[in-house]
């Protein structure tokens, strides 16, 4: 802190799309974790599709 | 506010990644990074179930190392949805007709989240459906379709699924970095694919099946397994354009080098604490203020408009050729023709015999999107501060609330948005400008793996912007105070 490195934590660096804090009560949420299963699963189920018709 | 209203109860419930319960540490953060990262790589490989994969070509085709994704694959959208999606959005924000105020109302922070992720919905069927239905960018399989009985059409579904699948897993894949990683989805995505690129680019051997890459080649050129040809003309053509791939290797150094020095061209506003004294610190309008992002727009942008110009080739018989002439498909007249970006140099040296396109042709075309890169990088920069928060009065009340003040100036909002104006606006516009020129340039020059020269500049720049915030975090990890100071979470 002395070395005043304080770049860019004001700055937003932002991706494409933005998320902010505030989050409706109604909104769904999902775990991380289970996207991240979903993807995989997704994955190879069609990598066993593939397989099954060749 | 009328459409607030009715679309609220649609888009305050749009399904979102649970946000962390408090501080993430950092080798977490890693860890789901790198964990994304795995998924992707992993879904890249995925074929698509009933897809001809042999008759198949990429309507993304040159653009693909900005878009990300893999042509064929599971992720074969990429995250062209969500660039085109945010194209709507900054265009919307930036005029200022969503009404929406970001800043401050947690309402309208909720209905802007919402509205994202239903146009990249919207997104991934207007780009996925044309790519399935129309033209023949993904056939379906004739011998999947006879042995499930469901014809051609159904097997098309049955892709269209997939890939709009993979289009809503990349955008929650984003979700996840953003929330839970280092960076955003979005870029790691493209780091990833640029960097497997160059790699290959670099290392790979023929016995691996594709060319070979640079360093094999001259390996080869050294050891004499590779025959250079006599003449010394065609003796530097072959080692500075042709297999020996010099002025790539240039290029990939020389834009590598431009963009970490344009990264450290800053002005600094000097900041002091209003209340611990000797506590100070630095405001940095970066000469990139708005950083390469608005590039990926405005390249994605003129992607679109030659996927347009593709799916109505393939799928309109009767196009007239002053709108564009395509063989083998690729444009190579009309007006799809003057709006393509150069890709490459074989898009342009024609006193190299590298194509047979008349100069004034490329010269107009070469003209077109050195406009359409710098007044478009300048235009997408402007409303892509605007629309982050990084804007004069924006970064005025970020300052003011963390404690700090402009030295020899009055605290007080309106004083430091004054002085903010004095510097971001011009330097947003002149970054801007120059990361579109040098967008440009590098696409002209080429680089090594044939990754685009725009692909390279994005993933240097957004792997320092990854740097520099890693560097931040393990700053935070180590003074817990630091984040209180400067109020993230």
């Amino acid at each position: 802190m002395s070395k005043g490195q304080n770049s860019g934590g004001l700055m937003s660096s932002a991706g494409l799309v933005r998320y902010f804090d505030a989050e409706d009560r109604n909104a769904i949420r999902v775990d991380p974790k289970t996207i991240v299963a979903t993807g995989a699963l997704f994955g190879i189920g069609i990598l066993v599709l593939n397989a099954l018709a060749f | 506010m009328g459409w607030k209203d009715a679309a609220e109860p649609v888009l305050a419930r749009m399904p979102a990644v649970a946000r962390p319960e408090g501080h993430v540490p950092f080798r977490r953060k890693l860890g789901w990074t790198g964990g994304i990262l795995v998924l992707y790589f992993f879904l890249t490989n995925v074929t698509l179930f009933g897809l001809d994969a042999a008759t198949a070509n990429d309507l993304f085709g040159q653009f693909r190392s900005i878009l990300a994704g893999q042509q064929g694959s599971v992720l074969q959208l990429g995250i062209g949805p969500i660039v085109t999606a945010s194209i709507v959005l900054q265009l919307l924000g930036g005029a200022d007709l969503l009404g929406l105020d970001t800043d401050n109302n947690p309402r309208d922070q909720v209905l802007y989240q919402g509205l994202q992720k239903l146009l990249v919905g919207v997104m991934i069927v207007l780009t996925g459906a044309p790519m399935v239905f129309a033209g023949n960018f993904l056939p379906a399989d004739q011998a999947v379709a006879a042995s499930l009985g469901i014809g051609t059409l159904g097997v098309k579904g049955l892709i269209f699924a997939q890939i709009a699948v993979g289009g809503v897993l990349i955008l929650f894949m984003d979700e996840i970095v953003s929330k839970w990683g280092v960076g955003s989805g979005v870029g790691l995505f493209i780091i990833a694919g640029v960097s497997q690129q160059l790699v290959g680019g670099l290392f790979s051997w023929q016995g691996l099946g594709g060319t070979s890459g640079f360093f094999p080649t001259w390996i080869g050129i050294v050891t004499g397994a590779v025959e250079l040809p006599a003449s010394p003309t065609d003796l530097l053509s072959t080692i500075f354009l042709g297999q020996g791939q010099l002025l790539a290797l240039i290029t990939t150094v020389l834009i590598f080098g431009i963009v970490v020095y344009a990264e450290s061209v800053r002005v600094e506003i000097p900041l002091s604490h209003a209340r611990v004294k000797g506590a100070r610190g630095r405001f940095p309008v970066k000469l990139i203020y708005a950083s390469v992002l608005p590039m990926i727009l405005v390249r994605a942008l003129q992607a679109n408009i030659q996927f347009l110009g593709r799916i109505l080739n393939n799928s309109w018989a009767a196009m007239p050729a002053w709108l564009g002439q395509y063989t083998s498909g690729q444009v190579t007249g009309g007006l799809f023709y003057y709006l393509a970006p150069i890709q490459s140099r074989s898009d342009w040296m024609w006193f190299l015999g590298l194509t047979s396109a008349d100069p004034l042709d490329i010269a107009i075309r070469v003209l077109i999107d050195l406009v359409f890169m710098i007044v478009g990088g300048a235009v997408f920069a402007i409303f892509w501060v605007e629309t982050t928060g990084m804007g004069p009065e924006s970064t005025a009340r970020q300052i003011q609330n963390s404690g700090m003040q402009i030295p020899g100036f009055r605290r007080n909002p309106q004083v430091i948005e004054k002085v903010m104006e004095r510097y971001i606006p011009q330097v947003t516009v002149i970054g801007g400008a120059l990361v579109g020129l040098l967008a440009v340039m590098a696409n002209m020059l080429g680089t090594i793996g044939a990754v685009s020269g725009t692909g390279l500049l994005l993933t240097v720049s957004i792997t320092y912007k990854l740097y520099e915030e890693i560097a931040e975090e393990q700053l935070m990890e180590m003074h817990p105070m630091m984040r209180n100071m400067f109020g993230s979470e």
